[in-house]
């Protein structure tokens, strides 16, 4: 079972990622509509309601570059690429997607305060996805100083 | 400053090619050209020791310091 299961994690994360990169699709098509009725349910003045979709479709914009440059990761592993340049620039992607939502969020607390805890999650999510690849860069230093030991 | 690994100039005294150096000591021809160029990072003191063993020779013969910086008494 768990031999099973090791052999299918990719497998898995990439059908997480197309999952999201769907829930994503749907979240920008269906924003308008579903921000009208939240606003609506909120009592929400109209800059207030600009201001809280801006914010769904900038993020989104991130949102979509991250899923992106995840599949990618995702596709290198699975061709047994781990420890290269790509993968560390792949990684950084990640990392800056999470922290420009994460600035956009702080930005969109003036329309819609809670926006102040998808911040801090995106802000603590770029922090451990730039630490990670902080260990790529140092795991690919060793691996280097490694195949040159003859 | 670095180390210089002079084992061109031991191979041509010993009159002994490339690939066969390389098949004699158990490494590949690509490992011992990383080697002959100065691009290896470390050596191992198993194929140091083989290479002494095959080419006759110490490791001071195929090893030089090379220091182009001031040192403690030389300031």
């Amino acid at each position: 079972m768990q031999d099973w299961l090791k052999s299918r994690s990719l497998l898995f994360s990439q059908f997480f990622v197309i999952l999201f990169a769907l829930l994503l699709l749907v979240l920008d098509l269906g924003c308008v509509p579903i921000v009208r009725w939240f606003a609506s349910l909120r009592g929400m003045g109209d800059t207030s309601r600009r201001g809280f979709l801006a914010v769904i479709l900038v993020c989104s914009v991130f949102g979509w570059v991250l899923l992106f440059a995840m599949w990618r990761l995702l596709g290198n592993l699975r061709r047994a690429q781990v420890f290269t340049e790509q993968n560390i620039r792949l990684l950084h992607t990640v990392s800056l997607c999470c922290a420009l939502a994460a600035l956009i969020c702080i930005a969109g607390c003036v329309f819609y305060l809670p926006y102040l805890l998808a911040a801090a999650a995106a802000g603590f999510m770029a922090l451990i996805v730039r630490i990670v690849g902080n260990v790529f860069q140092k795991a690919l230093d060793m691996k280097d100083e490694l195949d040159l030991t003859i | 400053m670095e180390i210089r690994i002079n084992l061109d100039v031991m191979m041509a005294r010993r009159k002994i090619g490339s690939a066969e150096l390389a098949e004699r000591i158990g490494i590949t021809p690509a490992n011992l050209s990383i080697l002959k160029t100065g691009k290896a990072k470390a050596v191992r003191f198993t194929t140091l020791m083989a290479l002494c063993h095959e080419l006759q020779c110490q490791p001071g013969d195929l090893l030089e310091f090379v220091d182009d910086e001031p040192g403690l008494g030389e300031t």
